[in-house]
């Protein structure tokens, strides 16, 4: 029983990182139809960006950090918007699709051969340790993943149902044709939604690479869990890459201790073949219509 | 009554003059020319494709429109954006429904109120609703849409999506409000009502209409004037009972 309830923990903390990385997957998608395969590697990039600034500028790790954080809005918010997607969205969803699979192996080539092949220590602010609750033995690391995803992903709701701004953003992936005659800059709103996306990225990663190592293949595992729950939880809402995030690193972690840790990575998948037969909008989802 | 006999020295509020639309070959919209006076409510009727809603996009801006000018009170907006439009108090309705379709109908109404500029800081910090509940509620009064307030857009039937978008187009106190088929889709209880609000609209706040409809009883009861339009060009100009006796205009309907 206890191992059960550790097992859900566990789960819920790789559940929230992936819904992170879900989400902004979701929110790219509904502002600027790109489907964006380098997601993963967007989660994978910033904790080496920190490590490589203080390997190679000698930054004191709190500079580093700044630097990083900086670095990757500046070039995968701004940049990714402004030089890939703006110039390939006019030639259609499949080649911008492609075009960032392209970046996701440029990626993860540069930090492979630009920073390490090997798995880096990456630090963390939360001090390994666990607490015992109900019995159960309950990881610090896992708990602080949790709430701080969960904080974050609930500022991000609020902000986007509750504030002018938020409105606006849901006005641009709902209708951009009226959000434009009504005055709403539809450009900025979906620079915002990518700059939102680069965020969540940055905080998945530091969030994920104290627990798993900072490695420059991080990001096939979590680019597929966050392709998938996206998908799982119907692919054009916020609230249901939330719920497919969650049910994806659950799933993840449960098949792991009780079927076969060989056939982990499969469990996901056969999950999102069953959603793909049973329910292809999703599990939230409906269809054809894009939401924030 | 026709308004604007009794408004000659003011000059029209809109005026249109010459304005053309060609998609290649397809001469959309070729030659266009009329007035609208302060206050008053101007139809246009044509058969299917004969240019009207090109017509409208040329007029607010989201097209360009391939010869022609508009004007505004005297100042020229030919080719001005909707936005630079909506500013200056044009609002306008859609033929096919445009709404946000998983926003409640009051943020709809919200949001079509709202002045969209400003820093980003304003926005983030002032209020949400940006003081526009209370106009939000009238509109929402005013169109019957008290009991659907909360829903999403999206799930309203046809009908009622119709109504919302007249109201949001009045959401932002327009002086001058396009109307592209409002009543299309809309049952006859809602018709007649949905006629008694733009009257009374047009009355109390002294706004401009102009209006593109199929349903002929719609039209020559609410306008005071008529422009009847047939393959891009205007046909006709004149009061209902002008245009109902007008033998051009029976032929353009029944003929072809
Ligand atoms: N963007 C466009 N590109 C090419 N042709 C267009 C475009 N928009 C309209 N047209 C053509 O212009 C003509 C006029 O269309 P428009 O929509 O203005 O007609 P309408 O009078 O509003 O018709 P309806 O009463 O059916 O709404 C049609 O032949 C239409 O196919
Ligand atoms: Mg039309």
């Amino acid at each position: 029983m206890d191992q059960f309830v550790q097992l859900i923990l566990a789960g819920l903390a790789t559940g929230a990182i992936y819904a992170l990385a879900a989400i902004g997957f979701t929110l790219v998608w509904q502002t600027s139809q790109t489907i964006n395969f380098a997601q993963g590697e967007f989660v994978m990039l910033p904790a080496i960006l920190v490590l490589a600034a203080v390997k190679f500028l000698h930054a004191p790790l709190p500079v580093a950090v700044l630097m990083a954080v900086g670095g990757f809005l500046l070039l995968f918010g701004f940049g990714f918007k402004q030089y890939i997607v703006n110039p390939m969205a006019r030639h259609g969803i499949l080649p911008l699709a492609i075009a960032t699979m392209a970046l996701s192996i440029l990626m993860k080539e540069s930090a492979k051969d630009g920073f390490s092949a090997e798995a880096q220590q990456f630090p963390s602010l939360v001090p390994e340790g666990a607490i015992q609750l109900f019995g159960a033995t309950l990881s610090l690391r896992d708990i602080a993943i949790f709430v701080v995803a969960v904080v974050a992903i609930v500022g991000l709701q609020l902000f986007v149902t509750r504030t002018k701004t938020g409105r606006m953003m849901q006005a641009t992936a709902q209708n951009p044709t009226v959000a434009r005659i009504l005055g709403i800059s539809t450009e900025k709103m979906i620079l915002l939604t990518f700059l939102i996306n680069a965020g969540l990225a940055i905080l998945a990663s530091f969030l994920i690479s104290p627990v798993y190592l900072a490695k420059f293949s991080n990001g096939e595992v979590i680019g597929t869990a966050a392709f998938i729950a996206a998908i799982v939880g119907g692919f054009n809402q916020v609230r249901g890459a939330l719920a497919g995030g969650f049910i994806v690193g659950l799933v993840d972690n449960l098949a792991a201790a009780y079927v076969s840790s060989a056939y982990r990575a499969a469990v996901p998948l056969v999950l999102l073949v069953l959603v793909i037969l049973f329910k292809p909008e999703g599990l939230l989802g409906s269809k054809e219509e894009r939401t924030v | 009554m026709n308004a604007h006999v009794n408004l000659p020295a003011s000059g029209p509020v809109l005026k249109v003059d010459g304005l053309k639309k060609h998609f290649g070959g397809i001469k959309a919209v070729d030659g266009v020319s009329f007035e609208v006076f302060e206050g008053e409510i101007l139809g246009i009727i044509g058969p299917n494709g004969c240019g009207k809603s090109t017509l409208f996009n040329c007029i607010l801006g989201q097209l360009q429109p391939t010869e022609g000018a508009v004007t505004l009170d005297g100042e020229a907006i030919t080719g001005l954006f909707p936005a630079e439009l909506n500013r200056r108090g044009v609002s306008r309705t859609f033929q096919l429904l445009q709404v946000f379709p998983n926003l409640t109908v009051r943020e709809n109404l919200i949001l079509a109120g709202q002045e969209h500029q400003g820093s980003m800081l304003s926005r983030l910090l002032g209020p949400k609703d940006a003081g526009l509940t209370a106009e939000a509620e009238k509109m929402i009064g005013f169109f019957n849409l008290g009991h659907l307030a909360d829903s999403k857009a999206g799930g309203l039937s046809y009908g009622q999506q119709k109504l919302l978008d007249a109201a949001m187009a009045f959401m932002a106190g327009p002086r001058l409000v396009l109307l592209d088929e409002p009543a299309g889709g809309v049952n006859l209880t809602m018709l007649a009502s949905l006629k008694e609000r733009l009257e009374a609209i047009n009355k109390e706040q002294g706004a401009t209409f102009v209006v593109i409809e199929h349903n002929m009883d719609f039209v020559m009861s609410l306008c005071s004037r008529v422009v009847v339009m047939a393959e891009g060009k205007v046909l006709a100009i004149g009061t209902p009972a002008e245009i109902r006796a007008n033998p051009a205009v029976i032929e353009a309907y029944l003929g072809h």
